[in-house]
This record gives C-alpha cells, sequence and structure tokens, in this order.
C-alpha cells in the first residue's frame, strides 16, 4: 500500500506539470483511472463507486482501465485529502456523500467541497421522517400536533449528521420544539422506534425501507426537493407545507485544476452512465432518489447543502 | 412447527450442501480463521475486503462464505489469545484469562482443543436456537431500546469486577483508564468533539482493537523480556497427535461438561440483542462460571471452564447475532454491519420480510452454519499441532514477529499512523500494568462498554425528560432493573446473613 501511493505520488506530480499543456484535452482520456473511495469496503459510498465503475467498464464508456482504491479513515478526511492532492491529475476521481460536506464542517482538514472539480449530482440521499404504524401519527401534522400539546422525541442516527440536520430544519419550518436524541447505529436506531422508546426517526431509507414495506413503519414525509424515485407515494416536507429540504450529495468529483474540456467529458458520460439499468436498480435497492444535476448546478447544490448543515451545526452549538 | 423447521433445512442444505455452497464455504471458513489469527484484522475487515471477490457468484453462495468469514474469525481469533495473550477482539478478551495461563502452564495443546470443542458447541447450539427461534425471538430483540441497552451494559460492567484479578482496587483503577480513554472522540449529545486535538483521526474515538493489542501483546512481550525468558532456551513440547499431552484429559472434558452448556445459552441471548452481543456474553458467560464454581480462586490462573465458557458464549453469540440480521434487518456489530452491505449489494433487501421474500437465501445460509461449525473444527484440529510448534520456537526469536503482527495489526485498522502510536503508548502502559498488578482486561472492556453505556444513559436521560422513569416505567426495563439491584445486593445480603448466623452461633455458645 505505500509502495503504491508512494508511486501514485510521483505520477501525480508527473502529471501536475503535465495538465499545464494545452494538448491534453485533445486525447482524453488516454491513461488509466483511479478511482478513490474515502470509506471501507461495504458501505454506501463504497456500493455507490463500484456500481458506478462497472457500469463505465462494462458499457465501455471510459476506455482504458480503471483501478479502485479504498483509502478511509477520519470519516472520508484522509481520501478526500488524497485526491485533493492531486490537483492537476484527470486521471483521479472519487465520489461524495454526506461526509464530503460534514467533515470539513466539524474537523480541521485541509480540504473543503470548494477544492474539487464539480462533475455532477447522481443521486441524492435524502431522509424519511418515520413513525411506527401502530402508533397515533398518521400524518406529520399529527406530529407537529403532539409538540405543540406536550413533548416531542425524535431520534437519529449521530449527534451532527444530516439527521439532526433534518430534524432541526423541520422544527423550525413547523415552529416546534423538539428533543433530539442522537443513536449510534442504524440498527439501534431501528430498535428504539421499534421498542417505542421514541416518538418517530429520521433516517436514510435504505435503513427504514424492510420495516416500511413489512408495514411496522410509516413514513410520513421525505426530506428531499422532489419526490423518491423509489416510494412515489411518500410526500415531501415542503409540499406538506413545511418549507425545507435537505439531502446529501452522492455525486462525482474531480481533483482541482483541471482544464473545462475534462470536466465536459465527465458530465457527458456519466449521463450516458446513469441511463443504464443497473444504474437504476442500484437506485432502487439503495433506497436513493435520482434527480440529478450537472457542474456549476452541481457546486451551486455543494454549497447550499454545506451551508445548511453549518447553520443547524452553530445552531446546536457543535461548532463556533 | 417441527415439520416447518425440517422443511427449512432441508431447503437449506440443498442450497449450502452443492458442490459450490460446500467449496465457498470452505474458502469463507479457512479464511475467518486466518483473519482471527492476526489481531487488528478482525471479521469486518476480512469481510469486506473479500466482497470484491464475490461480484459474479450467486448471492446466497456469496453471503454463505461472507458469513463463514465472520463466525471463523471467532475460532481464530481466540488462538492468540492462547498463546501470545493478544486479544483481536473484544470477544476474546475473556479467554486470555485463562486461556494464556494454561499455555504458559505447558497446557496449549488442551487449551487449543478445548477452546475449538467449546466454540463448536457454542456454534452449534446457537444455530440450533436459530432455527427453533428465530422468529419469536425477532419481537424479544426489537422491544429493546436506549433504557434496556443501558441496563444490560450495566449488568456486563458489574461483572467486569470478577475478572480484576486479586486486587480489586487496582482492578477499579484499571477500569477508570478504560472509561477515561472511551471518551476521546465525538460527544454523542452535543457533537463537540473531546480530546481530539484536532486530529481528524480521532474523531470515532480511540479504536479499541490498537489498545487491546499494546496493552495485551506489547505488554506481555515487554514483561517476558524483564523476566529474562528470551533467554531461556525453549520448552520443546513435542506434541503430536499421538501424545496424550495434546488432547484434553478426562477431567477437564468431565469438569467443563455442564460449561458447555451454560456458556452458549448465555452467549445465545446476549447475541440476539444487537449491540456488542459476543462481548458482553464473553463477560457474563465467564462471571457465572466463576461465581458459581467451588473453586473461583483457581480462575485466572490457568482453569480450564474458565476458557471454556467464554469460548462457547462468544460463539453462540456470533450465531445469535444472525437473529436481529435475518429477521429484523438489524446488525448487531460491526462484521454484522459489514455483511448487512453485502445484503444490499446483491439486492436483497434486509428487513421482516427477508425470510418470506427470499426463503432460500435465509435457510440456505442458516444450514450452512451447521456445515461451517464442521469444518471449521476439523480445520482447528489439524491446524492445532502447527500452533503449538510455535512454542517450541525459542522466545527472543518470537520476540520480533509478535512484534511485527502488532504493528501490521494496529496500522491496519485504518492505514495510519495514529493507531501505531496508540499501540506504542498501550504497550508501555500494559507493561506497567503488568508488572504492578493492574488488570488490561478490565481497561479495555471497561473501554469498549463504556462509551456504550455513556450513549445509552444519556439518550435513556434525554428521552425521560431527565427523570429516568423509563428505567421502571417499561416492564423490560423493569426486570433488568430488578436483576441488576439483585445482582448488586446479593453479595451484600449474603455478607449479612453470615454475620447474622454467625452471630448467633456464638450467642447459642455462649
Amino acid at each position: 500500500m505505500i509502495k503504491r501511493s508512494t508511486l501514485a505520488a510521483v505520477s501525480a506530480a508527473a502529471l501536475v506539470s503535465m495538465s499545464t499543456a494545452p494538448a491534453l484535452a485533445m486525447d482524453y482520456p488516454s491513461e488509466r483511472l483511479t478511482y478513490t473511495i474515502a470509506f471501507g469496503p461495504g458501505g454506501g459510498n463504497d456500493r455507490m463507486s463500484r456500481t458506478l465503475v462497472d457500469i463505465l467498464k462494462s458499457y465501455e464508456l471510459y476506455p482504458n482501465d480503471i483501478v479502485v482504491e479504498n483509502r478511509e479513515g477520519g470519516s472520508g478526511a484522509v481520501g478526500f485529502s488524497y485526491v485533493k492532492r492531486q490537483a492537476g491529475n484527470p486521471y483521479s476521481a472519487t465520489s461524495t456523500s454526506g461526509n464530503f460536506i460534514g467533515t470539513p464542517l466539524v474537523a480541521n482538514t485541509d480540504w473543503t467541497y470548494k477544492d474539487f472539480t464539480p462533475i455532477g449530482l447522481l443521486a441524492s440521499d435524502a431522509m424519511f421522517l418515520v413513525v411506527r404504524s401502530d402508533s397515533d401519527f398518521g400524518t406529520l401534522d399529527d406530529v407537529v400536533k403532539a409538540a405543540n400539546e406536550g413533548r416531542l422525541t425524535i431520534a437519529g442516527s449521530g449527534s451532527a449528521g444530516p439527521e439532526r440536520v433534518t430534524a432541526s430544519l423541520f422544527a423550525k419550518a413547523a415552529g416546534i420544539e423538539y428533543e433530539y436524541v442522537p443513536i449510534g447505529s442504524g440498527g439501534e436506531l431501528v430498535t428504539a422506534l421499534t421498542s417505542a422508546s421514541v416518538d418517530a426517526v429520521v433516517a436514510n431509507p435504505s435503513e427504514v425501507a424492510g420495516q416500511i414495506e413489512a408495514g411496522t413503519f410509516t413514513a410520513l414525509a421525505f426530506s428531499d426537493s422532489a419526490r423518491s424515485t423509489n416510494h412515489p407515494d411518500i410526500p415531501t416536507f415542503r409540499e406538506l407545507g413545511y418549507d425545507f429540504d435537505f439531502s446529501l450529495p452522492r455525486g462525482v468529483v474531480l481533483p482541482p485544476d483541471l482544464d473545462p474540456a475534462v470536466q465536459d467529458w465527465w458530465v457527458e458520460t456519466l449521463k450516458k452512465a446513469i441511463d443504464t439499468p443497473e444504474w437504476q436498480e442500484y437506485l432502487v435497492t439503495n433506497g436513493m432518489s435520482g434527480n440529478p444535476i450537472w457542474g456549476d448546478e452541481f457546486a451551486t447544490y455543494l454549497e447550499e447543502t454545506s451551508a445548511d448543515y453549518e447553520a443547524v451545526l452553530k445552531d446546536i452549538g457543535a461548532i463556533n | 412447527m417441527i415439520a416447518d423447521i425440517v422443511a427449512n433445512l432441508s431447503l437449506g442444505l440443498s442450497i449450502a450442501a452443492s458442490p459450490e455452497g460446500f467449496l465457498f464455504l470452505l474458502i469463507g471458513a479457512f479464511v475467518g480463521m486466518i483473519v482471527g489469527l492476526f489481531p487488528g484484522f478482525g471479521p469486518a475487515a476480512g469481510i469486506a475486503v473479500l466482497i470484491p471477490m464475490t461480484f459474479g457468484l450467486e448471492p446466497t453462495i456469496a453471503i454463505i462464505m461472507l458469513a463463514g468469514i465472520y463466525y471463523g474469525s471467532m475460532y481464530g481469533g481466540t488462538i492468540t489469545s492462547i498463546l501470545i495473550n493478544t486479544p483481536g477482539e473484544s470477544a476474546t478478551v475473556a479467554s486470555t484469562l485463562d486461556g494464556y495461563p494454561l499455555a504458559q502452564k505447558g497446557r496449549a495443546g488442551p487449551a487449543l482443543v478445548m477452546q475449538a470443542i467449546a466454540s463448536f458447541v457454542g456454534g452449534t447450539v446457537g444455530v440450533i436456537l436459530v432455527t427453533a427461534l428465530a422468529p419469536s425471538l425477532a419481537d424479544f430483540a426489537s422491544s429493546f431500546g436506549p433504557s434496556e441497552y443501558f441496563l444490560i451494559i450495566a449488568v456486563g460492567l458489574l461483572m467486569l469486577t470478577t475478572m480484576m484479578g486479586e486486587n480489586k482496587f487496582k482492578g477499579f483503577i484499571s477500569a477508570l483508564i478504560g472509561f477515561a480513554i472511551g471518551t476521546v472522540g465525538v460527544d454523542v449529545m452535543s457533537g463537540q468533539q473531546r480530546f481530539t486535538f484536532g486530529s481528524a483521526e480521532l474523531i470515532g474515538g480511540v479504536y479499541f482493537v490498537a489498545v487491546a493489542i499494546g496493552l495485551f501483546g506489547i505488554g506481555e512481550l515487554l514483561h517476558c523480556v524483564l523476566n529474562g525468558q528470551h533467554r531461556q532456551p525453549a520448552k520443546k513440547l513435542r506434541v503430536s497427535f499421538r501424545s496424550a499431552a495434546f488432547w484434553p484429559s478426562r477431567q477437564d472434558y468431565s469438569e467443563c461438561r455442564y460449561t458447555f452448556a451454560r456458556g452458549s445459552a448465555i452467549g445465545f441471548i446476549a447475541g440476539v440483542l444487537p449491540g456488542s452481543g459476543a462481548t458482553l456474553g464473553s463477560i457474563i458467560g465467564y462471571s457465572i462460571e466463576k461465581k458459581i464454581a467451588k473453586d473461583p480462586e483457581n480462575f485466572g490462573k490457568g482453569e480450564m471452564r474458565g476458557l471454556v465458557a467464554p469460548e462457547a458464549a462468544n460463539n453462540a453469540a456470533s450465531a445469535g447475532a444472525m437473529v436481529p440480521l435475518l429477521s429484523l434487518g438489524i446488525p448487531g456489530s460491526g462484521a454484522t454491519a459489514v455483511l448487512l452491505g453485502a445484503f444490499l449489494m446483491w439486492g436483497l433487501q434486509p428487513g421482516p420480510l427477508l425470510i418470506v421474500n427470499d426463503p432460500g437465501f435465509v435457510w440456505g445460509l442458516i444450514a450452512s452454519m451447521y456445515l461451517g461449525n464442521l469444518i471449521l473444527i476439523a480445520l482447528s484440529i489439524f491446524a492445532i499441532p502447527l500452533f503449538v510448534k510455535f512454542l517450541d520456537i525459542p522466545y527472543v526469536h518470537v520476540v520480533p514477529v509478535i512484534v511485527l503482527l502488532c504493528v501490521i495489526g494496529a496500522f491496519a485498522i485504518n492505514a495510519s499512523i495514529v493507531e501505531t502510536w496508540i499501540l506504542v503508548v498501550s504497550g508501555a502502559i500494559g507493561f506497567a500494568m503488568k508488572k504492578y498488578g493492574y488488570s488490561p482486561a478490565a481497561t479495555v472492556l471497561a473501554l469498549v462498554l463504556g462509551s456504550m453505556a455513556e450513549e445509552t444513559f444519556l439518550q435513556t436521560y434525554i428521552i425521560s425528560d431527565g427523570t429516568m422513569n423509563l428505567f421502571w416505567e417499561r416492564p423490560v426495563s423493569l426486570v433488568l432493573s430488578i436483576m441488576l439491584i439483585v445482582v448488586i445486593a446479593a453479595p451484600l445480603i449474603g455478607m449479612l446473613a453470615r454475620r447474622l448466623s454467625r452471630g448467633k452461633t456464638i450467642a447459642g455458645d455462649v
């Protein structure tokens, strides 16, 4: 591993000097691509990245070889930092997920979302507000009413994660007070609700899809700007009159300082990639919503999401 | 009901016992034993690394192999606990307490054979219970919320007192060190960082494995070197299949008869509960065995029952963890979470309906676990002479190998140098603990359980609006609270009763 990274660093240095040559974009891509995954194998980011790389290979969308590398550690800090330091190298790419926005806000990283070349948002990871099907909450308004009349507890993974941001934005839009209960992992989050310990949970669709399908849980609202392509019957918060949306980017970014032609090449290529049955199947099994946005619009989206996230973290006192 | 079980199992066996299924199960079990052998390179990492290699396989076959890695690592993990006093996982910490002293007494062969048998019994009893009880136990697992978790962890923490060794005061200090290390990382409630000094690597807290390898592995090593063990010639054990010293004695078997059963039952129940099932199971299994023994003073000095109980328990727990995973879609540990990720990768939706929609998958996996345990005990028995040979190597040559293994293990966790430094510091602390009679087991287990206890306690505190009435208002919590009180009060009442009756006899004499 160490040997390989030194090699990569040497070749990266070589490429930095090359990237200034204008001829580069003409015969792009002519070399092997290194796809870095900033998280461990088997996780959400890993599943998305490997699905995408498989599509790029099997449909021959990327004409050369692709190497996939997991560089995990520090909630994405290590892997994203590695890609950032590949500045000018058009043969390096990585996938974003929640930590791409969240980690630089809470930790001292040498990168933020601004340091990358944005290609596109391929899927968004938005949240469901879920209650037990045998509870008194039939609609989102019932939840708001319960909060106004008494105490409302909403649980989510982690203390300063996207679940808390969603819950806080909802409470703000509804003008209610609630108690947020941070729960460790996805499994304990599910049992916190099945055991009737909390009133509701905010969760990633893939964590609760099984329970929703079985009829134990009911999703009352979805936090994306449009309804999920997998659960078209569940309304968004905005539709129900709560004026906010929040989702996390499952997208692709490249290192900084690239030729605009490289960016255009990737936008066109990924547009083809998400138009495959394999990608659609990925969206369905992972409970994701596919409303893609591209290039500079993606950059704007990242900026807005980061600002929302930062505001909530300041609000709850997690950061200054 | 019995007919259902038979029908389900035969469906499962038709998948698991196919030549392809058997081949990949064998690979999984073998890889599991190997990853278990390397401290730090646990089942979660082993499964994760092999996931990409399973693309193109039938999902059921792939999961059978990955699950084999998961429970196979429980067999392999104990071998280092016994031979070099280095647990690679929190679930095998309890096995070092008597396993390593057994090896030092020259009984490494019997200890390894007994741990393999205990693993087999625990694993098999666990699978039988999964087969028979999975649906009804799912409700039990889903009734556990934060307050119940806190209480069960508190029981585990109380049980730690039986593992602290001779000096209870030093034991408590050791546990407090563990709690203190557990406070590093993001505070679960506020999201504030505690003691991370701006390091991104410490946001997630100090990872247990690096501390365990340092405290046990490096600490023991330094202590042996201090005692001059490296200057002594190796004691040739010359064990082989044919020598009597290799096999456990008849006395070992007869003493441990009931230990197998108790350990398995305790481990299974702990495993069904998502959370730290195998660790809690091994702690509670060990403690109860010591509590009910007529000779508790022998525990910690190389008592076979002290090895068999936690081993049966942690293997039964790894089977028990299949209950929430398959019937609720809830992972109970890092390794089962990676397995769950693999389910999603193959387009299987984990949840209550998995067993309805994909019965071939679920029963194929369960049936494969029967076969997997058979394969693992066979592999273990064949491999043990090799492992025992390790003890024939002069200690002076063993030292660098262990140090190398420990450093690789710590570095492999996150491929970062931070864990390696944690290992070095823990090694120095472990050496001091060993020299002055403190308990590294208490430190490591307090580190694992302490942060869980903190989280679940604060969750309960928030949910009950600071009143904590959840502990007696919720029925399951109430039962657990009463148990907890009994565990605390029983020794006090016993002491009081003894004092009273002694008082009476003295009064009678007068």
